[in-house]
């Protein structure tokens, strides 16, 4: 939320709601309600989801099944051992009682009255998981609802996530150009040193890829179009070629050319015979890749080049 | 001058909102008048249970009168006739009925009213849907004056209470939105009215470290004080902010000051310490980065505008009219209406130094310009005064239908009748009726809010370097120059109560 623009003496809660709002919108994508989300699932999943994998009717399909399936409460009955002897009718039941021994002489009703008992506790077990299984099928219907319900929703963010990407993948590609171009195109500040080489192409008037160098702006319209073998300089700012003279020094350990070369110690401040004495000579001298440490030391002798850190980028 | 103050309960162990209302305006009015409270025996709020002894006691320099309940209630008595009265089709006598099953009925405390009457100036009645202010109202006539401290729940639709908030002498509410309900229910803008709402003693050096020591707590949090209630909105609360903590980089923890009728999620982001006392409540909301309240139904929260006197923004549901119009009108706290918005507005506070701080700052400006102590009682009195020099053109209550039109079941049901009320956040404050405050002149805004600085005789308050009224005009709001003035246009405060500023 760094991205407000609160000011700490016009703080306005409904501005700052507002601004919220709106970036819960752009997380979102495409600000649907609960309700909205409803609504596409139950009507308009065809536009969402895969018509193959999902019917955009299940739902409404479901809702009427369950609505007309509506069965009343299963029969049953309490058969117990008087049912068989049981009436309204006071006398007859006495009478029944009376003689049921002897109608137990002829034939045996237990059997019966059992099997009747247990048909009927089935009756019952089967009416109790009948419900269950309603139970159950209210829970299914639940679930189902909830998972089309979830599948819309991420079929939507997905939706928008992949235009997401797309117009990121597009800035992308269109950043990376940018940052290309303008990498060729980047103008160095002409430093003192810059300024001292650039008259170096004046003596290889043959060799464009210098004058490309000290042309910054018309470089990447004419390296291309150079053809032949880029020479040592080609294509190379001012500030890199300093940068590798500065690494060539720090491999050989800071000394001057002079010393390395086994000639007098330099004096400081003192006049090196032969060492440029004109920006033309030190244009020469650059061109022959004779004197650049001596340069070098002359002009840049702070910490960093002193201390050869760059060795290692070799 | 000489005040009676009426509510269902009072004593010092004794918490509720409306009661500790009731005893912090006895208390502050004993001050500059003579105070007597006139209450029950009772002590719990859901029994009404004679549990104090009957009689006169003084607490804290204000003498208590005491009247024994007559009986107690019945809860499933009174739940059944809620559910008569709240959802069905009824009469007038099942109201009444309902009025004497909800308690604390006491027959002795209204005879008193009424035989007393004559020795007051004024009863100042809390709480509207009690049995004490319905009868007491009626016994006290001309006399009383209403603090209704009502919320937007079905009894606010009972028929039996529109004469009695058109009928008595001013009305002290608790915020516009209260206001605006009442008016729109019962029609009575004729009546004098202000919003007044209420102070809170707040510590000028609460001691945030010592919290933290004292129970451990480090990195920042938030802080939700009141009762754990599903019915406060804590099982919400507690959906929202786990999912604050699945989806969010933030490191805010939730830290929960009250007693628990809820089971608190186990998480170590979430922290349970309990009921605490003032000093250590204090001290949680000062070290907090926010306070959140996701009641529904508020008639003013305490708590909020405790945070907003400490500098602290407050988080509050945006279902409930009165916290998102007072964070609207105050631009000292957000609100949010679902678990996105929740999230988002959390981490906004969290992450946004500036916003926070402007929002904690603007909080205290507000404080002291609407609940700053000396403003309550001066609108307090103001509306005595006010009172006692007008010819008491006596409003009388308009009396009960006859024995067969109290028993004519055509009264819509509560709910039905709250449901047509128009709702939402008052934005634009409209100004009170009639009174002695006089708007300030346009050039000045009534800024002032430092109880040092002298309040003029009209009520306003005058500080340098305000703002044009044309840059006011241009935000289109805030109409009563009462409410203007906290919106962080003044500069961070010195002070230990300063804000802690931009971090």
């Amino acid at each position: 939320m760094a991205d407000f623009s609160v000011r700490s003496d016009s703080v306005n809660v409904e501005q700052i709601m507002e601004q919220i709002r709106a970036r819960i919108r752009e997380k979102r994508g495409s600000d649907y309600t609960e309700q909205q989300i409803r609504e596409l699932a139950s009507v308009k999943l065809e536009k969402f989801l895969d018509p193959r994998g999902v019917r955009s009717d299940l739902l409404e399909a479901y809702r009427q099944t369950q609505a007309a399936h509506t069965p009343p409460p299963p029969p049953n009955y309490v058969f117990g051992e008087d049912t068989l002897f049981e009436t309204h009718r006071g006398p007859l039941r006495a009478m029944r009682k009376l003689l049921a021994p002897i109608l137990k002489l002829f034939w045996n009703p237990n059997p019966l009255i059992a099997a009747m008992h247990i048909q009927s506790q089935l009756n019952t077990i089967n009416a109790q998981r009948e419900t269950e299984r309603r139970g159950l099928d209210e829970l299914h219907f639940e679930v189902l609802h909830n998972l089309v319900l979830e599948t819309t929703r991420m079929s939507i963010e997905l939706k928008n996530l992949k235009m997401k990407v797309e117009s990121l993948t597009g800035r992308l590609e269109f950043n990376e150009r940018r940052a290309r171009a303008l990498e060729s195109v980047v103008v160095y500040r002409p430093g003192q040193d810059d300024r001292i080489e650039s008259p170096a192409p004046a003596h290889t008037p043959f060799v464009p890829a210098p004058q490309a160098a000290s042309s910054p702006q018309l470089a990447p319209s004419l390296a291309p179009q150079s053809g032949g073998a880029p020479s040592p300089g080609a294509g190379e700012g001012p500030g890199q070629r300093s940068r590798r003279r500065r690494r060539r020094r720090g491999r050989r350990g800071g000394g001057s050319a002079a010393a390395i070369m086994g000639g007098a110690p330099q004096q400081p401040g003192a006049e090196q015979p032969g060492a440029p004495q004109t920006m033309s000579e030190m244009g020469s001298h650059e061109s022959d890749g004779g004197s650049e440490d001596s340069f070098d030391q002359a002009d840049h002798a702070g910490p960093d080049d002193s201390s050869g850190s760059d060795s290692g980028e070799q | 001058m000489k005040v009676a103050v009426v509510v269902q309960r009072y004593g010092q162990a004794i918490n509720g909102g409306a009661e500790l209302h009731a005893r912090y305006i006895a208390e502050h009015l004993a001050r500059h008048t003579t105070v007597e409270v006139l209450t029950t025996c009772a002590a719990d709020y859901v029994s009404w249970k004679n549990e104090l002894a009957a009689g006169v006691e003084t607490i804290n320099g204000v003498a208590v009168r005491r009247f024994r309940v007559s009986h107690e209630r019945d809860p499933l008595e009174f739940g059944r006739r809620s559910v008569r009265v709240f959802d069905e089709r009824h009469s007038v006598a099942d109201e009444l009925a309902w009025l004497d099953a909800e308690g604390p009925t006491s027959p002795a405390l209204t005879k008193h009213i009424a035989r007393h009457a004559a020795d007051f100036d004024f009863f100042i009645f809390f709480s509207y849907r009690y049995y004490h202010a319905y009868h007491g109202v009626r016994a006290a006539g001309g006399r009383a004056i209403l603090v209704p401290t009502a919320e937007r729940d079905s009894a606010i639709g009972l028929s039996i209470f529109t004469p009695m908030f058109k009928s008595v002498r001013a009305l002290m509410y608790n915020s516009p939105e209260e206001r605006a309900m009442i008016q729109a229910l019962a029609g009575n803008e004729h009546v004098p009215s202000v919003v007044v709402g209420i102070g809170s003693d707040v510590p000028a050096n609460p001691q945030p470290a010592r919290f933290r020591q004292k129970f451990n707590i480090r990195g920042p949090f938030a802080v939700y004080v009141g009762r754990v209630d599903e019915n406060k909105g804590c099982k919400e609360l507690f959906e929202f902010f786990e999912a604050y903590l699945k989806e969010s980089s933030g490191s805010l923890s939730l830290v929960l000051i009250g007693n628990s009728i809820l089971q608190v999620p186990s998480h170590p982001r979430i922290r349970h310490l309990g009921f605490l006392d003032d000093s250590d409540k204090f001290d949680a909301i000062a070290a907090s980065e926010l306070l959140i309240m996701p009641s529904y139904f508020e008639s003013l929260s305490m708590v909020a505008l405790e945070a907003w006197a400490l500098g602290r923004p407050v988080l509050a549901n945006g279902k409930c009219d009165v916290l998102k119009g007072q964070s609207i009108r105050s631009n000292a706290g957000l609100y949010y209406g679902d678990c996105v918005e929740f999230v988002e507005t959390l981490r906004a506070i969290e992450q946004n130094r500036w916003l926070s701080g402007s929002l904690g700052r603007n909080g205290r400006q507000f404080y002291r310009d609407n609940y700053d102590w000396p403003v309550i009682e001066r609108k307090y009195l103001d509306m005595l005064q006010r009172l006692s020099a007008e010819t008491a053109a006596a409003r009388t209550m308009e009396p009960l239908p006859g024995w067969f039109a109290r028993r004519r079941a055509d009264e819509r049901a509560g709910s039905e009748v709250v449901a047509a009320l128009p709702a939402g956040p008052c934005v634009r404050i409209e100004p009170d009726a009639p009174s002695s405050y006089a708007p300030p002149p346009p050039a000045a805004r009534p800024v002032a809010a430092s109880p040092q600085m002298p309040a003029r005789s009209d009520g306003s308050r005058t500080a340098p370097s305000q703002p044009s009224q044309q840059d006011r005009s241009s935000r289109g709001r805030h109409d009563n120059r009462r409410f203007q003035g906290r919106h962080g246009r003044g500069r961070p405060r010195g002070g230990p109560q300063s804000g802690r500023g931009p971090r």
